[in-house]
C-alpha cells in the first residue's frame, strides 16, 4: 500500500461510529423513504393469530399466570409482543398474577407490572407473586402451592391462586432464560395436562420450543421478531417495533462486509496496520 | 453418603410423579421444600463468595481493582435499594429504576455490540482463508438475506424461507443436540440412581 493510500484511510476506530451514526438516521427518517416496502411484520400471521385466538378463547372474568422469565438482552426483541398480549388480556378484563422463577426475570416482571399499575390496572386484576426461588423445584411445588395462602394482601379475584397453577385458565410464559417455555412443558405440563400453555420467546429459543407447538403442548408460540411484530401490530399495540429502515441497512452492512470476507478479499481499514508492519522500514 | 440422598430423593419424587397417594405427595412436598431452601441458601453463599473474592482483589490491590470495585459498588447499590428501611424489595421504584435505568440498557447495549465484534471477527476469520470459514460466512450471509425487512412478494418468499431456515435444517441442528445432552443427561442420572461406581464422583 502506498504512503498516499494509507494516509487516505479513515483510522479502524471510525468505522463503527459511521455505522452508528448511520443507523441512527434510518431509524429517525423510518417510514418517510419508501412506506410501505419495507415490513418487518411476518407476512405468515399463523402464529400471531395463533396467540390470538388463544387469548380470545379465554372466560370472562378468566384467572391468568404470567411466568416472566426473559433475559435483560433479547427482551427488547419480544417486549412489543409481551405489552400486546398483556394488553390484550387487561382489555379482556382478565385478572392477571405474575410470577417470575429466575432473578433476571423478576427484574423485568417488576418493571411490566409497573406499567400496568400505570395503566391503572386495579389491584384487583392484577396480582405481583414475586420471585419463587429453587429453579424447577420451586415450578413444581408452583403446581399446588403458589399464593401464599395466609397472605390477607391477595385480593378475592384471586384466592383460587392458593390452590397453585392447576387454578388458572391459562399460563402466557414468557421466556429467554433457560428456565423457560420447554421447563414448564417437562415440569408443567407433564402435571396439568389440561391447562393451556401460551408461550413468546426471542428467535434463539424458538427451535427448542415449536416442537412443543406441534405436538398440542403449547396453544400458541410467537417465536422471533417478525412474529412478535406481526401480533403487536395485528393488536394495534405496535410501540417498541423495530425500525424497518434501521434494521435494512444494518443488514446490507454485515452481508457487504461478510461477502468481501467470505470471498476472502481484505477489507480496507477495518484493521488498520499492523505493529510490526508499523515498525518495518 | 450423597450418593445415597441422591438416589432416595430421586426415587421418592419419581414414585410420587407416578403414583397418585396425599402420604408420598406429603412427603416430596417437603423434599421439594428443602431443595428450595439449598438452592436459596447456594445462591447467598455464591453472592458472598464473590463479595470476598472482589473484595480481597480491592483490598490486596491485585487482579482488576476497577472491575472489582464497580462490581461490588453495584451490588451495594442494589442491596441497599431493594434492603433501607421501608423499601418494597424488588418491586421498590429505587430497584425498579436501577434495572430499567441502568442494567437493562447496559446489558442491552452489551448485546447489540456483539453485532460489530461478529462481523469483525468474520472478517479477520476470513485472514486464515479455511473452507470452514468460508462456508459459516456464506450460510450466516444467506440467513441475512432470508431476513431483509422487504415488503411485498419478495417479502413474503423471504419470510417463507426464513421460516422454513428456522425450522428445518437450524431446528435440526438444535434438537439433535437437545436431543443428544438429553440421552447423555438421562445416563447420568440412571448411573447415580443405580449407584454405578464412580458416578457420583
Amino acid at each position: 500500500m502506498t504512503e498516499d493510500a494509507r494516509r487516505a484511510r479513515l483510522p479502524g476506530w471510525t468505522w463503527p461510529i459511521l455505522l452508528a451514526g448511520a443507523l441512527a438516521i434510518a431509524v429517525l427518517v423510518d417510514g418517510a423513504l419508501a412506506p410501505g416496502r419495507l415490513e418487518v411484520a411476518n407476512p405468515d400471521r399463523g402464529a400471531a393469530d395463533d396467540l390470538a385466538t388463544a387469548l380470545g378463547a379465554l372466560p370472562e372474568d378468566a384467572l391468568v399466570l404470567v411466568a416472566m422469565d426473559p433475559d435483560l438482552g433479547t427482551y427488547p426483541e419480544i417486549r412489543p409482543a409481551v405489552r400486546a398480549a398483556l394488553d390484550a388480556l387487561r382489555a379482556r378484563g382478565a385478572a392477571l398474577a405474575v410470577v417470575s422463577f429466575t432473578t433476571e426475570g423478576r427484574a423485568i416482571a417488576a418493571a411490566e407490572v409497573a406499567r400496568l399499575q400505570s395503566l391503572g390496572v386495579p389491584a384487583e386484576r392484577l396480582l405481583d407473586l414475586g420471585y419463587v426461588a429453587g429453579a424447577e423445584a420451586g415450578l413444581v411445588l408452583s403446581v399446588t402451592e403458589l399464593a401464599p395462602a395466609e397472605d390477607g394482601d391477595v385480593p378475592a379475584s384471586f384466592a383460587a391462586a392458593r390452590r397453585g397453577i392447576a387454578a388458572f385458565d391459562l399460563a402466557l410464559l414468557v421466556g429467554g432464560v433457560d428456565l423457560g417455555p420447554r421447563t414448564w412443558v417437562e415440569q408443567v405440563g407433564t402435571r396439568l395436562p389440561e391447562l393451556p400453555l401460551a408461550a413468546i420467546v426471542p428467535s434463539f429459543r424458538y427451535p427448542e420450543v415449536a416442537p412443543y407447538l406441534r405436538s398440542g403442548q403449547l396453544v400458541a408460540l410467537v417465536g422471533t421478531a417478525r412474529d412478535g411484530a406481526a401480533y403487536a401490530s395485528a393488536s394495534a399495540h405496535s410501540d417498541g417495533l423495530p425500525s424497518p429502515t434501521g434494521l435494512l441497512l444494518g443488514l446490507i452492512v454485515a452481508l457487504a462486509i461478510m461477502l468481501r470476507a467470505a470471498w476472502g478479499a481484505r477489507l480496507p481499514d477495518l484493521d488498520g496496520p499492523t505493529r510490526d508492519a508499523e515498525r518495518a522500514p | 453418603m450423597p450418593a445415597t440422598i441422591v438416589v432416595l430423593v430421586g426415587l421418592l419424587l419419581i414414585v410420587n410423579f407416578v403414583v397418585i397417594n396425599p402420604l408420598l405427595a406429603g412427603a416430596a412436598r417437603e423434599v421439594l421444600r428443602l431443595v428450595v431452601v439449598v438452592a436459596a441458601a447456594a445462591a447467598l453463599a455464591g453472592v458472598l463468595a464473590l463479595v470476598l473474592r472482589h473484595g480481597t482483589d480491592v483490598w490486596r490491590g491485585r487482579g482488576d481493582r476497577l472491575g472489582s470495585a464497580v462490581l461490588l459498588i453495584g451490588l451495594g447499590a442494589m442491596l441497599a435499594a431493594g434492603f433501607y428501611p421501608g423499601s418494597a424489595g424488588a418491586a421498590d421504584p429505587a430497584v425498579r429504576w436501577l434495572v430499567a435505568a441502568l442494567l437493562a440498557p447496559i446489558v442491552a447495549a452489551l448485546f447489540a455490540l456483539l453485532f460489530l465484534s461478529t462481523l469483525l471477527a468474520m472478517h479477520r476469520g476470513s485472514t486464515l482463508r479455511s473452507r470452514q470459514v468460508t462456508v459459516m460466512l456464506v450460510a450466516a450471509a444467506a440467513v441475512l438475506v432470508v431476513l431483509l425487512p422487504l415488503g411485498g412478494s419478495i417479502g413474503q418468499g423471504l419470510a417463507s424461507a426464513a421460516g422454513w431456515a428456522l425450522a428445518v435444517p437450524i431446528g435440526g441442528v438444535f434438537r439433535g443436540l437437545l436431543i443428544g445432552v438429553a440421552i447423555a443427561t438421562a445416563i447420568h442420572a440412571a448411573r447415580i440412581l443405580l449407584a454405578v461406581d464412580g458416578a457420583d464422583d
